[in-house]
């Protein structure tokens, strides 16, 4: 019953909330010019170490939300926080996966890995061991020397999380990284991604903010479920089942089944009020 | 007349425990005592309960 003690983890403690957002509103620009609200009133915690997944329809302002976190965009209102300071910009402590893999195409798979670790100043053989390590850990060292173009769409995004990784973040933040996978390649990065942090034992915190309610469910400690335009957070999951999950498994498959029902009740909510106007 | 149910010392007494089921029961008491909704997993392998999983919803509205 060793796995028992998994449940043992309560609410974090004031002392080791890595990210916040407080009363977060945020707005975007609609394709008139005119500003629309994306998300309102959004406050979450999120502890070191852990792994939350932000799920919504699109358009709810999860993207939004990721983005002040990340530090590259401003909320209209309230505060993001990162151990407890306000974020003002983009930072070496967070690395940003997003749904393209932004490598640079002009530069090898090891190339793009070891960019990322000059820019911190690391020196080469350093960069090197590195990019190596983190390639071998993502299984792309027969590919270190190619092209981005020459992979796959699933090996790239492999390439992007190694180069996030190999930097050494406090945080990573997913912008629906494996959006635009097949169910394959979003399946085995699914399984890297939870493998990583269950080897990062407790010190890298990770948000992903996804549409995929079975993504979220298999990777996160806990899924914020968010309302349609403008977001709202609705409810909380908090799962406690061992790692790597399955969607096979009981637990996974009940909570994907609530979590599922309450967004089709607000999608269904949601365009009654578009049709009521 | 239906027969009163009888009570859970005489339903305890009557299964006889083991300490290793009294064990098991003591984990599922106190996950459930943390949980006000959501759902309770137990996996058995062999007749032996092997991990207790848990799920809790919590309303932020």
């Amino acid at each position: 019953m060793a796995n028992v003690a998994s449940i043992e983890r309560d609410r974090p403690d004031a002392t080791d909330v890595k990210l916040a957002a407080r009363n977060l509103t945020v707005e975007r620009r609609s394709a008139g010019g005119s500003a629309v609200t994306a998300a309102t009133d959004v406050s979450f915690e999120v502890a070191t170490g852990e792994f939350v997944c932000l799920l919504g329809p699109s358009g709810c302002g999860k993207t939004s939300i990721l983005n002040v976190l990340a530090g590259l965009d401003r909320p209209s209102a309230g505060q993001a926080l990162l151990d407890g300071e306000p974020i003002t910009g983009p930072g070496p402590d967070r690395a940003v996966l997003f749904q393209e893999p932004a490598l640079f195409p002009w530069l090898s798979v090891r190339a793009n890995v070891e960019l990322a670790l000059e820019l911190q100043g690391l020196p080469a053989e350093a960069r090197r061991e590195l990019a190596a390590r983190w390639l071998a850990n993502v299984h792309l060292e027969r590919w270190a020397d190619a092209q981005p173009h020459e992979l796959s769409a699933g090996m790239r995004q492999r390439a992007a999380l190694a180069r996030a990784l190999a930097a050494d973040p406090d945080v990573l933040l997913g912008d629906e990284p494996f959006g635009a996978l097949d169910a394959q390649a979003r399946e085995l990065l699914q399984r890297e991604v939870q493998r990583v942090w269950v080897e990062s034992n407790g010190t890298k915190t990770f948000l992903f903010v996804t549409h995929n309610v079975r993504e979220a469910t298999l990777l996160a400690d806990r899924v914020l479920v968010m309302s349609a335009s403008p977001g709202r957070l609705l409810e909380e999951f908090r799962i406690h089942a061992p790692r790597p999950r399955d969607l096979d498994d009981v637990l996974v498959a009940r909570v994907v089944s609530e979590i599922h029902e309450l967004l089709m009740r607000e999608v269904d909510a949601s365009v009654a009020r578009e049709m009521a106007r | 007349m239906a027969e009163p149910e009888p009570s859970a010392e005489d339903q305890l007494a009557e299964l006889r425990l083991t300490e290793e089921e009294r064990l098991v029961l003591a984990k599922v008491a106190d996950v459930l005592r943390r949980i006000q909704f959501g759902t309770v997993v137990l996996v058995v392998q062999d007749g032996k309960v092997v991990q207790i999983e848990m799920a809790e919803k919590f309303r932020l509205r």
